[in-house]
């Protein structure tokens, strides 16, 4: 009876070490296959129109607006340093916001890059490479007072834009911590202007409001902390893996070496 | 030995691996009780202002309580119409294989609010998109072989929701390039769309209003990749003989940054180009023949470039259903895009909403509700300007 639990035990023992064995040398196998630099697949393949067609929308400054001739902007400088990196000509199909993903299944671009926020319901039918901004909510309070979460509200005045999502979201909070004192304002510039003037402690507003805000006021010295991430990326066709790797390498590539941080002063 | 052990182990172990089995199978099936959404008892819409109407899009929602809270709301504001898209793609995966479930929760909570609804048509199923080109097509191509196929779904759409949907449109804004499928736009083809669906969608449901589909307002020149002008496209379709296919004339038409008076100008694109569009109907069709303006408004996103400020988007829309009251007799119903979208766009479309994503109403929304219901509206929704 003694030796029993010995008789189970030790073939289960034997099993699990030659089970961790296998699944040792599989993952240094993928390691090293991941290591090997190979050659990437020739231009032709990855833009097979012999040029990169940018699908956006150019009428939401300051990420793309449009010119009698020209178009400028974050995503339009954005999708030229991609497209030098990766050493394709460059063309930008403007359209509206609701044609974008039909333009990109029906192949009328190869990417878009326009202020798009990650859907999860459409990834289904295309990519997104990595984020390149987010547009989430911040607070923007007062250098002698910082207010950096949603937790240091309490007590103090929130300013924000009336019906806006940051309506909602303060009401959200307003449920969860002591309460604090809600301004509701028209624009969300009127509440940044409440905090800049005293009549608010913090303003909730999206990131971009917030950095024009404060680009347009150099000498107010406000502290701006993310309180929630809505993130833009780059949208490919689904069935265009190839097209995204090298997309997505480029864009980490802008961020490795400060290329899309130059980008983003440029514009915010 | 191992083959020896593993018989003894199972033998022994029998009852215990049975009793884990039913457990894990127990376990599996517990998750949440997904939310109710019961039909209480039926509701009629107050209001007195007839001609508001709002465009919803509730057929992407997966929750059914998103949809009843929407109409909800709908009914509160003093809509008694919504229109709403219902993608023939979602109904008929396979050639005369239908599912309505995901029309039936939005039609049966709309009758339940006492609602009645605009349907508009379109989205292709892939088997009828005669898809030769690696897949590439877009839901908006419809070849001409697809036609009677198109035709026998909105027929039986038409049979299936008779008395609550006595309103269809066919298809969507065929004078841009994407919504025809990315080929170069067609007024003639879309006549033959309407012709083919004419008559067998009155046999189905003999008081139904089949409504020509509403143009995008551009100014598109002929020729363009992209799209033609609305007006030269009514013209085209009048032209193709479009007048003995349809009842009513959807249309399209936004303000911009324009407030509603703005005077309408072949150049412009304005709340009152209906007129224009308006003045082709009276050239070649019957004088009575009605319209409905199924996507109209403002925006009043802070950045894009064609909004306005919101205290101005709500004036705008007020004065836009009023403009409409006095003067657009032929007008039956102005429907405001949109009253919410089922998630945050985080860009400037989220500005056309009525309610947030998360039902929050958002002002123009509290100065619809008034004027439609005959309320007073001087509350003050926000603070003043800091500093004024």
């Amino acid at each position: 009876m003694a030796a029993r639990p010995w008789r189970l035990i030790l073939p289960m023992l034997l099993a699990a070490i030659t089970l961790w064995l296998w699944a040792l040398a599989g993952m240094l196998f993928v390691i090293r296959w991941n290591s090997v630099e190979r050659p990437g697949p020739p231009v032709r393949v990855l833009f097979p129109y012999g040029e990169m067609r940018v699908g956006v929308d150019a009428s939401y400054p300051p990420f793309a607006v449009a010119t009698a001739d020209d178009l400028f902007g974050l995503d339009i400088d954005l999708g030229r340093a991609i497209a030098e990196r990766i050493g394709m000509p460059l063309r930008f199909v403007n359209m509206g916001y609701d044609g974008l993903y039909d333009a990109l299944k029906a192949d009328q671009v190869d990417v878009v890059i326009s202020a798009l926020l990650i859907d999860s319901s459409r990834t289904n039918d295309v990519l997104y490479t990595l984020p390149y901004y987010n547009a989430g909510f911040v607070l923007v309070s007062r250098a002698d007072q910082p207010l950096t979460t949603m937790n240091d509200m309490s007590g103090h005045a929130l300013a924000y834009e009336f019906g806006s999502d940051a309506d909602t979201f303060a009401r959200a909070w307003l449920r969860r911590i002591p309460p604090f004192e809600t301004r509701p304002y028209e624009l969300p510039t009127y509440a940044l202007d409440a905090v800049r003037l005293g009549e608010a402690d913090a303003a909730l507003v999206d990131a971009t409001s917030a950095r024009l805000y404060l680009r347009d006021h150099p000498d107010w010295d406000a502290p701006m902390r993310y309180v929630s991430d809505s993130l833009y990326a780059i949208a490919v066709r689904i069935n265009r893996g190839q097209t995204w790797e090298a997309v997505n390498a480029a864009l980490q590539s802008l961020i490795n070496d400060g290329t899309l941080a130059e980008i983003m002063r440029r514009w915010l | 030995m191992p083959v020896a052990f593993i018989i003894r182990f199972l033998r022994r172990h029998f009852l215990w691996l049975v009793r884990a089995v039913i457990a894990a199978a127990i376990l599996l099936r517990l998750s949440p009780a997904p939310p109710r959404a019961p039909l209480g008892p039926p509701q009629t819409v107050q209001t007195v202002k007839p001609l508001v109407c709002v465009h919803t899009r509730l057929i992407d929602e997966v929750y059914e309580w998103k949809i009843q809270r929407s109409l909800q709301l709908v009914r509160e504001m003093g809509a008694d119409t919504i229109v709403e898209f219902f993608p023939w793609a979602y109904a008929e995966p396979a050639p005369n294989q239908y599912d309505w479930t995901s029309f039936d929760r939005i039609i049966n909570h709309a009758r339940n609010q006492g609602l009645h609804v605009i349907a508009r048509m379109g989205l292709v199923p892939a088997w009828a998109r005669d898809d030769k080109t690696g897949g590439s097509t877009t839901l908006n191509y419809l070849p001409d072989k697809s036609f009677d196929d198109f035709t026998a779904f909105v027929a039986a759409f038409a049979a299936r929701y008779a008395g609550v949907v006595d309103h269809i449109i066919i298809w969507n804004e065929p004078n841009l390039s994407f919504e025809w499928g990315y080929r170069e736009v067609d007024p003639a083809g879309y006549v033959r769309l309407l012709k083919a669906a004419y008559a067998p969608v009155h046999a189905a449901n003999p008081n139904v209003v089949i409504l020509a589909a509403p143009l995008a307002p551009t100014l598109e020149p002929p020729g363009s990749p992209n799209g033609l002008n609305d007006v030269l496209y009514l013209e085209a379709m009048y032209q193709a003989g479009a007048a003995a296919y349809f009842d009513a004339l959807a249309m399209h038409t936004y303000g911009f940054t324009d407030p509603p008076e703005a005077p309408p100008a072949p150049e412009a694109l304005n709340f009152r180009r209906a007129e224009l569009l308006r003045a082709v109907m009276e050239r070649y069709d019957a004088p009575d023949k009605p319209v409905y303006i199924t996507e109209s408004g403002w925006n009043d996103n802070p950045r894009w470039t064609k909004a306005v400020r919101p205290s101005l988007r709500v004036a705008y829309t007020i004065n836009a259903f009023e403009w409409a009251e006095a003067n657009w007799p032929w007008l039956d119903k102005l429907c405001v895009w949109a009253l919410r979208y089922p998630i945050s766009t985080r860009s400037y479309p989220d500005n056309f909403t009525l309610l947030t994503a998360d039902f929050q109403p958002k002002p123009i929304y509290t100065a619809i509700q008034a004027y439609a219901r005959g309320w007073e509206h001087n509350e003050d929704l926000w603070l003043p300007a800091p500093g004024d």
